[in-house]
């Protein structure tokens, strides 16, 4: 199916291929810094090259006089490559603010991807990034206080998960205990999987299911113990629950004309329907959360859960 | 002799307006979407459009939720099959008895496959009973499939209800609905009365657009596999070539049903509550089914005592009018209505049960010779059954 690219988009792809002038095609000869990002099997693949009017005494004042690009890809990558090359010239001087570009200055400067396309611009930053590590080794320079250590890890090779950043599963799999990932939004946060369009969040093998296998199942319910106490039966719980509504929640509903039916009980799951006056009465919904589930929790159990059958909505 | 059509619920009449915004892409725009020219990617654009203006009929939601297919069986089987390949550690599936076979034989042959199946009861006014569908909510509930409405009754399904108890008892649990006989005629919200609902079908000809094309809703993030595979379409999610006309076509006439929507529940509706009482006033022995549930306003299935459904058809076509039944005669299996009989309505009077559908392109005109010619219809047939004395008897002495 075709994108809908921006004007911005389709005008630097036209004046690629058809070689006007003004494109940054092409390979610096003997480069200062040379950085890959993607692999022909993606799909894309981008190189780029640039070189430096090298500082004689201070190679963190080197400044970047020319910017290349070779891509295989899509009309976006393509785009996106041009658009690393001049949005390079327009921020940085030197290779150090180099690294200050992201992959959302380039989507900035593109007008805007599609979201399936994003990772265009992102393999553009990732090649700057390589390139830029690559200038700093043959220039001795030490890069870490400029940049995240992890920024320069291997993305590892394996099943994509997120594929709108083309984050895989190993990875993922590094990074989740690593960082203490306990959420998507945390996993967002942190390595923006998941936070384009969202379908890898629930889908098999997504993101839900590597914290669930990762952290264990409902890691919310189980991961801390709650009780110590011995745990009652399920008959025993049903009859404390029984009791405990007859004591001390029926009588208080009964003297407003209403009263309430038990309907089931599965777990810490307390099925019930107010009846009655109290049926129909606008705080119902009120009533069962705070009234019937608040003295559950405090007489029963803390895990209690009210949910209404019928009447009320 | 000019026809009345009241057999709204088997399928509709395709509105002008449908087929007007159809004609350009059969006889100009005949391209492939995914092919790269110009012209193609008008066909696409359309595609895309048609998806925008039915995620805002269904209540605003995301477009790429909504998944085009070739009809609302084919959206079942999908959303079924598809939930269970996803879930392979959930067993357990909750439906009703009253089903449309498109549901129905789908959790059969799940439960050949190894699925346990649920199917929940109705009273004789074909309502669920909430306190028994809670009962069977189990650990390993994979899906609650529930329609929205009835084909045959018209009964209204609380599938918000059954949604949110599903929900807050477990997250995991998907709840899909099927709305074919919903749409255009009760609200359908998926970011409303349905916002609990993971997946929702309906098809095109029950709201005059053509046969030959539906839709599946997947929200985001829902559990759920592809169900056909051979093509990038529909982002992976339904190979195939899509059909742009029809495609089109269903968008529009989801456009006209939400503009349409309150005169069903209005003017439609006037014109079957009334039909129903004069009938009903006119006709002895005649009971409605689904009586005092809450029903779709355009539908009226009625049991008439005594006599045999076919035999009904056949008079009711030889005066023009257009209507079906829940005979075993005219079911093509010698299979009485599941529906009524899950409803515990009388065998014979299964047999003598006629449905009346009704749509915004009838008339008072319609019903005036319904209710003109039916009760005579019905007294000339009472006369040749040797049930029809029998019938009375018995049910004058309850």
């Amino acid at each position: 199916m075709p994108w809908e690219y921006s004007d911005k988009v389709l005008e630097l792809f036209k004046s690629a291929v058809s070689s006007g002038g003004g494109t940054h095609m092409g390979e610096v000869e003997n480069a200062d810094g040379v950085g890959e990002h993607g692999s022909i099997v993606c799909g894309d693949a981008l190189k780029f090259t640039f070189r430096v009017d090298q500082h004689p005494t201070d190679p963190l004042q080197d400044k970047i006089v020319e910017a290349k690009y070779l891509t295989f890809g899509c009309t976006s990558a393509i785009a996106a490559s041009e658009a690393l090359c001049i949005v390079l010239e327009q921020m940085a001087k030197t290779p150090i603010e180099a690294l200050k570009i992201t992959n959302q200055d380039l989507v900035d400067f593109l007008g805007g991807l599609p979201e399936q396309k994003i990772h265009c611009s992102v393999m553009g930053a990732e090649a700057l990034h390589a390139a830029v590590a690559d200038w700093a080794e043959k220039r001795r320079v030490d890069l870490s206080p400029f940049v995240r250590p992890e920024e320069f890890e291997e993305i590892d090779e394996g099943r994509v998960v997120c594929k709108c950043f083309s984050i895989t599963e190993p990875y993922l799999r590094r990074k989740i205990p690593e960082l203490g990932l306990k959420s998507i939004q945390d996993i967002t946060n942190a390595l923006k999987a998941g936070g384009a369009c969202t379908g890898c969040h629930h889908c098999p093998g997504g993101l839900q299911d590597l914290l669930d296998d990762i952290w264990g199942m409902e890691p919310h319910e189980h991961s801390e113990p709650v009780e110590t106490k011995e745990e009652l039966s399920p008959f025993q719980l049903g009859r404390l629950i029984e009791t405990t509504v007859d004591a001390l929640i029926r009588p208080a509903l009964k003297r407003d004309g209403g009263d309430i039916a038990l309907i089931d009980i599965k777990g810490f799951n307390v099925y019930c329907r107010l009846e009655g006056a109290c049926a129909t009465c606008s705080g119902a919904q009120q009533t069962l959360k705070l009234g019937v589930e608040g003295t559950l929790k405090d007489e029963v159990d803390e895990r209690i859960r009210v949910i209404a059958v019928g009447g009320g909505s | 002799m000019s026809i009345i059509y009241v057999d709204n619920n088997a399928t509709t009449a395709i509105a002008p307006e449908v087929v007007e915004v159809m004609q350009p892409y059969f006889t100009h725009n005949y391209f492939n979407p995914s092919s790269m020219y110009q012209a193609a990617q008008e066909a696409a654009e359309a595609i895309q459009h048609a998806r925008e203006k039915v995620a805002h009929c269904l209540g605003h939601v995301e477009p790429d939720q909504i998944l085009f297919t070739g009809s609302a069986t084919e959206a079942n089987n999908s959303a079924l099959f598809g939930v269970a390949q996803a879930n392979p550690k959930r067993n357990h599936v909750i439906t009703s008895a009253v089903e449309h076979p498109s549901v129905l034989e789908v959790c059969q042959e799940m439960e050949r496959r190894g699925h346990e199946v649920t199917y929940l009861p109705v009273s004789h006014q074909g309502e669920i009973d909430l306190d028994a569908y809670v009962k069977t909510l189990r650990p390993d509930t994979l899906l609650v499939t529930v329609m929205m409405a009835n084909n045959e009754t018209g009964n209204l399904f609380p599938i918000d209800q059954l949604a949110e108890i599903a929900k807050a008892t477990d997250p995991g649990i998907l709840v899909h609905t099927d709305a074919t006989q919903a749409i255009g005629k009760v609200e359908v919200n998926l970011e409303g009365n349905l916002k609990q609902v993971d997946l929702l079908s309906f098809s095109g000809h029950k709201l005059h657009a053509p046969k030959g094309v539906g839709a599946l809703f997947v929200r985001r993030g829902a559990r759920w596999r592809p169900y056909m595979f051979g093509g990038h379409q529909e982002r992976g999610r339904r190979a195939g070539t899509e059909n742009v006309p029809y495609i089109v076509g269903l968008a529009k006439a989801c456009e006209l049903a939400t503009q349409t929507v309150d005169e069903e529940q209005t003017r439609v509706k006037a014109m079957r509550d009334r039909l129903e009482a004069e009938l009903l006033e006119k006709i002895p022995m005649l009971e409605v089914n689904g009586q005092g549930a809450e029903r779709l306003p355009n539908t009226l299935n009625l049991a008439v005592h005594g006599i045999e459904g076919e035999s009904i058809l056949y008079e009711l076509s030889a005066n023009g009018i257009c209507a079906s039944s829940g005979s075993a005669c005219t079911s093509g299996s010698l299979d009485p209505s599941h529906v009524l009989k899950a409803m515990a309505v009388p065998f014979t009077a299964i047999h003598g049960s006629v449905r009346f559908s009704l749509s915004r392109y009838n008339t008072d005109a319609d019903v005036d010779h319904i209710v003109a010619v039916f009760p005579e219809i019905v007294a000339n047939l009472r006369r040749l059954s040797p049930f029809w004395d029998n019938a009375k008897s018995c049910l004058t002495n309850v």
